[in-house]
């Protein structure tokens, strides 16, 4: 399996994909910064980075993370090498979690460039360590979340590019549900929107951006994870029985 | 040594491959033959555990491949009709990643690597992308990862579609040094290239197993009778004549004109030793004997029959065989009775 992890997490960074995810989350980052600075209206601000992790998250994981999962199926079925993995001796479900780890490590490895803006940050100005900690959880939490979607649209699909447009578009209506959430037509159903509410990442996201690390809200997101990378197994496994 | 028995799959209602059963046994190389949509790639993907049967087992060195998938599959390579490969890595690097994807230990990848790159003539590509390769190469490429852990048993898919004749003659030598220590599988739809390296053929269609049988057997079945192809110059009658006197001759067919006074002959005979005596036979009468040359009926021939059945009247191998020899009898008399004919027009002319 550390074999599989170890050529995926190559293929990353042996061709652009890898740089051009962190340069864009990077940018996106930056972005947001020059931006905090601009409006900020004391020369001591209070770094809480809630509000900043809360804008630019929804958009590396909406845009920027079906980059990275795409490929991980659907060119492999494309390129006729999905033979090669399931006539090795490691199981489905072992070949599926070697591609989302390795994703995964693709993700930390920008979150970690990305701390440089709290140390500046922290230099000139006042960062509440606790909330940036939950925020930086919250957001790992909330990428593997979209990332374990991501493999699984790319495990119905043998185009990248369709993967792509669908990972994007399933990201969007999940991040549009709770949105939808604050129309008057879904207030006034009460038990509907509720349960809208329970599913909704980005209300759970908040709780953490507000330095809040709830085990209901891990447990929530860790058993997303689960069910969508669940799912590509079974839809890997379903595609040998019924397909050639 | 590898076990298949009562295999059966459904595509949805479609069944592909319905009660396939036979053995591969050790240091043998069987040939798995058929047209394209007989069934072939999915009975060798159900061996290699790439897709799960309906039902039936596959036993591969004892163990079974549904129940103990790790173990069957480390004792197999396999190289499908596309070769899988990775076509932005380096070759080097891709047979790194096999070898660790088959358990091969850390400490010996490195020179186990070597040791398949330098059998099949890839070390000087190794550090060039697979992308960039002809197909021969990638083909060697997929080759190569097939033999990647030593696996006992090598199942080869359509290993020379897009092969150039020195390339495809490297494959099959390549083929018949593999049977040393390892069993082949090796599907084709080309007979002259699983004739040329197999012990065994099994002829498969509409997912039946059509014939299990060794290259010999196959061809003796089909060739109770040797044909000879004569040259002999002389009246075309007297020829006939003088050659169905001889003892052992069967039929005399297919007489055809090359020019005048000389023709060609099929003669049936029973067995190669009635050659001579026939021979003598013509020479005694004065007859020129131009050229001789012994054909067989080709397996080919048995193979597109057995494959061109129409669905739900198939025949077996024997009917088949017995079939073809009497259109050849029936073909026999009318060729001779044209040739009689044409005969008498020329002794008029003479």
């Amino acid at each position: 399996m550390f074999s599989l992890y170890k050529k995926e997490l190559q293929g990353y960074f042996f061709s652009p994909i890898a740089y051009v995810f962190i340069g864009l989350v990077m940018l996106i980052f930056s972005g947001f910064f020059v931006w905090w600075i601009f409006t900020a209206t004391s020369s001591q601000v209070e770094f809480q980075f809630s509000y900043f992790f809360y804008y630019n998250i929804l958009l590396t994981t909406i845009l920027l993370i079906p980059i990275l999962t795409m490929r991980a199926f659907a060119e492999e079925r494309k390129n006729g090498t999905e033979v090669l993995l399931l006539a090795s001796p490691l199981s489905v479900s072992k070949i599926v979690l070697a591609k989302f780890l390795a994703v995964a490590t693709v993700l930390v490895i920008a979150m970690i460039v990305s701390f440089i803006y709290p140390v500046v940050a922290s230099i000139y100005g006042y960062v509440v360590i606790p909330n940036l900690i939950a925020s930086y959880v919250g957001y790992l939490l909330y990428g593997l979340a979209y990332i374990a979607l991501g493999l699984m649209v790319s495990s119905f699909v043998a185009t990248p590019g369709l993967a792509m447009l669908l990972s994007v578009a399933a990201s969007l209506v999940l991040f549009f549900m709770e949105l939808m959430l604050g129309s008057s037509f879904l207030a006034s159903l009460p038990v509907f929107s509720d349960v809208l509410y329970w599913f909704s990442n980005q209300a759970k996201f908040e709780n953490f951006t507000q330095g809040f690390c709830q085990l209901s809200d891990l447990v929530s997101y860790v058993t997303e994870i689960i069910v969508f990378l669940l799912w590509t197994i079974i839809s890997i496994e379903k595609r040998r029985f019924s397909h050639s | 040594m590898v076990e298949i028995k009562n295999l059966t799959k459904y595509y949805g209602r479609k069944a592909a491959v319905k009660n396939i059963s036979f053995n591969i046994e050790d240091n043998e190389i069987l040939g798995f033959l058929g047209p394209n949509g007989a069934g072939k790639s999915t009975t060798l993907n159900i061996i290699c555990g790439v897709i799960p049967s309906t039902s039936g087992t596959v036993t591969i060195n004892g163990y079974d491949i549904e129940n103990d998938p790790v173990k069957a599959k480390k004792c197999i390579g396999f190289l499908p009709e596309i070769p899988p490969v990775y076509t932005d890595m380096k070759v080097g690097e891709y047979l790194m990643f096999v070898a660790g994807l088959r358990g091969v230990p850390g400490a010996k990848r490195r020179s186990h690597v070597e040791r398949v790159m330098n059998r099949m003539n890839i070390s000087d590509v190794s550090k060039r992308l697979i992308g960039n390769l002809s197909k021969g190469y990638r083909q060697r490429v997929g080759f190569a990862q097939a033999l990647i852990g030593d696996p006992k048993i090598i199942i080869l898919d359509e290993p020379t579609v897009g092969l150039d004749p020195s390339q495809l003659i490297e494959v099959r030598n390549l083929i018949l040094e593999l049977k040393r220590d390892h069993s082949v599988i090796l599907s084709s739809h080309i007979l002259s290239e699983i004739s040329a390296v197999c012990d065994r053929v099994v002829i498969i269609n509409h997912g039946e197993i059509q014939a299990i049988d060794t290259i010999a057997n196959l061809e003796d079945s089909s060739q109770s009778n040797i044909v000879l192809k004569l040259k002999v110059q002389g009246s075309s009658r007297e020829v006939a004549k003088t050659a169905m006197h001889v003892d052992g001759v069967v039929r005399v067919s297919n007489i055809t004109f090359v020019k005048t006074g000389v023709y060609t002959y099929d003669v049936e005979v029973k067995d190669k030793n009635v050659r001579n005596s026939l021979l003598s036979a013509l020479l005694y009468n004065k007859l020129d004997v131009l050229e001789v040359s012994e054909e067989r009926k080709s397996l080919e021939q048995i193979f597109v029959n057995l494959v061109n059945q129409p669905e739900g009247k198939r025949k077996s191998l024997k009917e088949l065989v017995d079939e073809m020899e009497n259109e050849a009898d029936q073909q026999a008399e009318d060729a001779s009775s044209g040739a009689e004919t044409e005969a008498a027009d020329e002794n008029k002319e003479v």
